[in-house]
């Protein structure tokens, strides 16, 4: 944690209270957090992104900070210029003839709107002009647009494990895309803010709304199902600010990015229905502002990993260690 | 915001590593059994010789002072001697009872003769304790216990009954709550006493569980005579005193490695199946996050503070967790539980015992009360 995480902290609430459009999130500076005061950036560690992650998923924030805020750092990691304009990233596939490359990628945040984008495609990072957009919109209406390129001019390549330098998500050994990595961490981590600003909702609900003569919270079922979201939230909350924590202390990250990509992903599925359930009718409506956060919640939990893609990761890498080798992973 | 759980993950120190080297050298030396269904659910299993062995390597009140045969080490440092001891499957059930929480209530509200009389040998791995909390009349609701303590000339005349006490069998003493103020009710009145198991006038008597296994018992208590200072703490304050004691055992990483002996069973089966393997890493993640949640609200305990709802939320987790995942697994092996493989054997142990998972130590509905409470609901 560095110093200036309280008024990080204050400077960001401030902002996603007000709906800011992205030249406001542009001007606060907060897409270059990660990136080094050398380099023009604020020089945060990644449990400062972590935490401004988090209010961004309890803000419902409908920009795309977390993305902006990850081509910048790995950019600058790898020693190039950040691009003026909007940076998102992508998940591609596709191949690199003479500098050009032609390929697709699905469903990238602002795809359509952004000025460059950074993908990973296998093991290495390019750096694209925006590619030809093909609109589409997540659940909670934002723009996840299919982005083909054809021959485009390549800006910047390099590998993603080299390229993340000493936050050593990758290995040189492995060929993942260490960008889908920290893209689903980051997704754990605005997942965690927006259950725990469901949890306050239905709290607020459950103390106001009287039933059966008293307010709901002093109903026992209530209660105990009030309980088990706030252990998801909770959960969810330690998993992406540990994997934070591994970022920071460096040394081999996947298993932490993995597992918080994963357990928030868990936590969505068993507390979304329970801020809903003890909500009744009004939490399914378009005035409340539960479905802002139910939304980008269940958009989220698809992209960059779902429950399954991680477990097989995760699965393969304990049996490929064996009980005593992932014993040694998770207490290393 | 609703701040549940808001506390900062915890890292252990560059020099732990010297300690985690040491305890699985222990083990090295002192193999916990090769079968894993032996290996499962193993700080309930009790293994005198191991206990013993344990405490001579000094692991056992490995944070008491040294004076009472302690080695002043770290809270956070015997966090670590644990969570190696549970992955293991070591049998650790003699004295886990002594090391956790009545080592540790004699340190805070036990005399000085207290201490010294008990401390050392519990150290040494050499005296185990057991906990008469439980009565046919008080489960959940403690506060309805019935067995009581008189004063007599010099000491106490104790009567009564105490039900499901885990390791009575092997244990010298015992921490009863007992009412000795006639009269009282509920939470009033209550004290703490340290009671020698071989005090004439006390019949254990065994409580088979359900996989035919013997760790309950019913303890009666039939005018039995124990001296002025059997009493523990402040005569009228037990309510509050074991209130602390439960709070302590709520975190620790028995709650969520219990079940752990099968998921190293199943990982080293090497499996090909990808349902198998996709459940694996499911688990891991669970794993991974419980451990750090664990070791988060451990920080906060050894910062002197008092997590309680952070704690509960680590149980409740933990304990669902470890009954999911003998669950879970079964739902993916294509085999009958036939015993016919370590792993099959493991599976239909853990089965059949982890619903006392979410009983012992504080159900899950009480669990939950209390995460309530903590939100401001009531």
């Amino acid at each position: 944690m560095t110093a200036m995480r309280p008024d990080l902290e204050r400077t960001a609430s401030a902002l996603f209270a007000g709906a800011p459009d992205w030249t406001a999130i542009a001007e606060s500076g907060l897409p270059r957090l990660l990136v080094p005061e050398a380099a023009g950036g604020f020089g945060g560690d990644w449990g400062d992104a972590e935490a401004v992650l988090r209010l961004a998923g309890a803000a419902a924030l409908a920009q795309p900070l977390a993305e902006a805020m990850l081509a910048a750092r790995l950019l600058a990691d790898a020693g190039v210029a950040l691009p003026a304009g909007r940076v998102t990233i992508a998940i591609a596939q596709g191949r690199v003839t003479d500098g050009r490359f032609t390929g697709s990628a699905p469903a990238v945040p602002w795809g359509g709107a952004s000025d460059a984008v950074l993908a990973a495609v296998g093991g290495e990072l390019l750096l694209l002009p925006p590619g030809v957009a093909t609109p589409g919109l997540s659940p909670a209406g934002e723009p996840r647009d299919r982005l083909d390129w054809q021959g485009a001019a390549v800006l910047a390549a390099g590998r993603a494990s080299t390229s993340l330098g000493k936050s050593g998500v990758g290995d040189s050994a492995a060929s993942e895309p260490d960008l889908l990595a920290l893209a689903g961490w980051a997704r754990a981590a605005q997942v965690a803010g927006a259950l725990g600003a469901a949890l306050d909702l239905a709290v607020d609900h459950v103390n106001t709304r009287v039933q059966f003569g008293k307010p709901l919270a002093r109903q026992q079922a209530v209660q105990q199902q009030l309980a088990v979201l706030a252990s998801e939230v909770a959960a969810a909350g330690m998993a992406s600010a540990a994997a934070a924590a591994a970022l920071d202390a460096g040394g081999d990250c996947r298993l932490a990015l993995a597992a918080a990509k994963l357990r928030a992903n868990l936590a969505i599925g068993r507390g979304v229905a329970i801020a809903h359930q003890v909500h009744g009718a009004i939490g399914f409506t378009r005035d409340y502002p539960l479905q802002l956060l139910t939304r980008r919640l269940m958009g989220w939990r698809s992209e960059f990993g779902s429950e399954g893609a991680w477990a097989d990761r995760l699965g393969a890498l304990a049996v490929a260690r064996g009980s005593a080798g992932l014993w040694a992973t998770i207490t290393g | 915001m609703v701040a549940v759980f808001a506390l900062p993950p915890f890292a252990f120190p560059d020099d732990s590593a010297a300690l985690r080297g040491d305890i699985r050298a222990f083990l090295a030396r002192h193999q916990p059994a090769s079968e894993p269904a032996a290996r499962a659910n193993c700080w309930a299993v009790a293994d005198p010789e191991f206990s013993r062995a344990l405490g001579a390597a000094g692991f056992i009140g490995m944070t008491w002072p040294e004076a009472y045969g302690g080695r002043a080490r770290s809270a956070m440092a015997r966090y670590i001697i644990l969570e190696e001891l549970l992955a293991a499957g070591a049998p650790v059930g003699a004295h886990w009872i002594a090391d956790r929480q009545t080592g540790p209530l004699l340190l805070r509200y036990g005399s000085e003769a207290q201490r010294r009389r008990w401390l050392p040998g519990m150290a040494a791995g050499e005296v185990f304790a057991c906990i008469g909390l439980s009565e046919p009349g008080a489960g959940s609701d403690l506060a309805g216990v019935r067995s009581r303590a008189e004063r007599v000339a010099g000491g106490w005349r104790l009567n009564g009954q105490k039900l499901w006490t885990s390791g009575a069998h092997h244990a010298q003493v015992m921490l009863a709550l007992l009412r000795s103020e006639a009269g009282s009710e509920r939470q009033a009145g209550l004290s703490q006493f340290l009671i020698p198991l071989d005090t004439p006038g006390i019949t254990i008597r065994p409580v088979i569980d359900l996989v035919g296994n013997h760790d309950f018992n019913e303890v009666f208590f039939d005018d039995v005579i124990v001296p002025e200072d059997a009493l523990v703490g402040v005569e009228g304050d037990g309510w509050r005193q074991v209130t602390a004691e439960l709070a302590i055992e709520r975190s620790g990483p028995e709650r969520y490695l219990s079940s752990h002996a099968l998921l190293a069973a199943l990982i080293d089966s090497a499996p090909q199946d990808p349902a198998v393997v996709r459940v694996i890493g499911e688990l891991v993640a669970e794993l991974w996050t419980l451990r750090q949640m664990s070791m988060a609200t451990a920080a906060k305990l050894a910062g002197g503070e008092d997590p309680v709802v952070e704690a509960a939320i680590v149980k409740d987790l933990g304990n669902s967790f470890e009954q999911r995942l003998p669950q879970a697994i079964q739902a993916v092996l294509a085999a009958d539980l036939d015993g016919a493989t370590p792993l099959l054997r493991c599976l239909a142990r853990l089965l059949l015992v982890s619903p006392s998972f979410s009983l012992r130590g504080g159900t899950r509905e009480v669990l939950r009360g209390i995460i309530a409470r903590g939100m401001g609901l009531r």
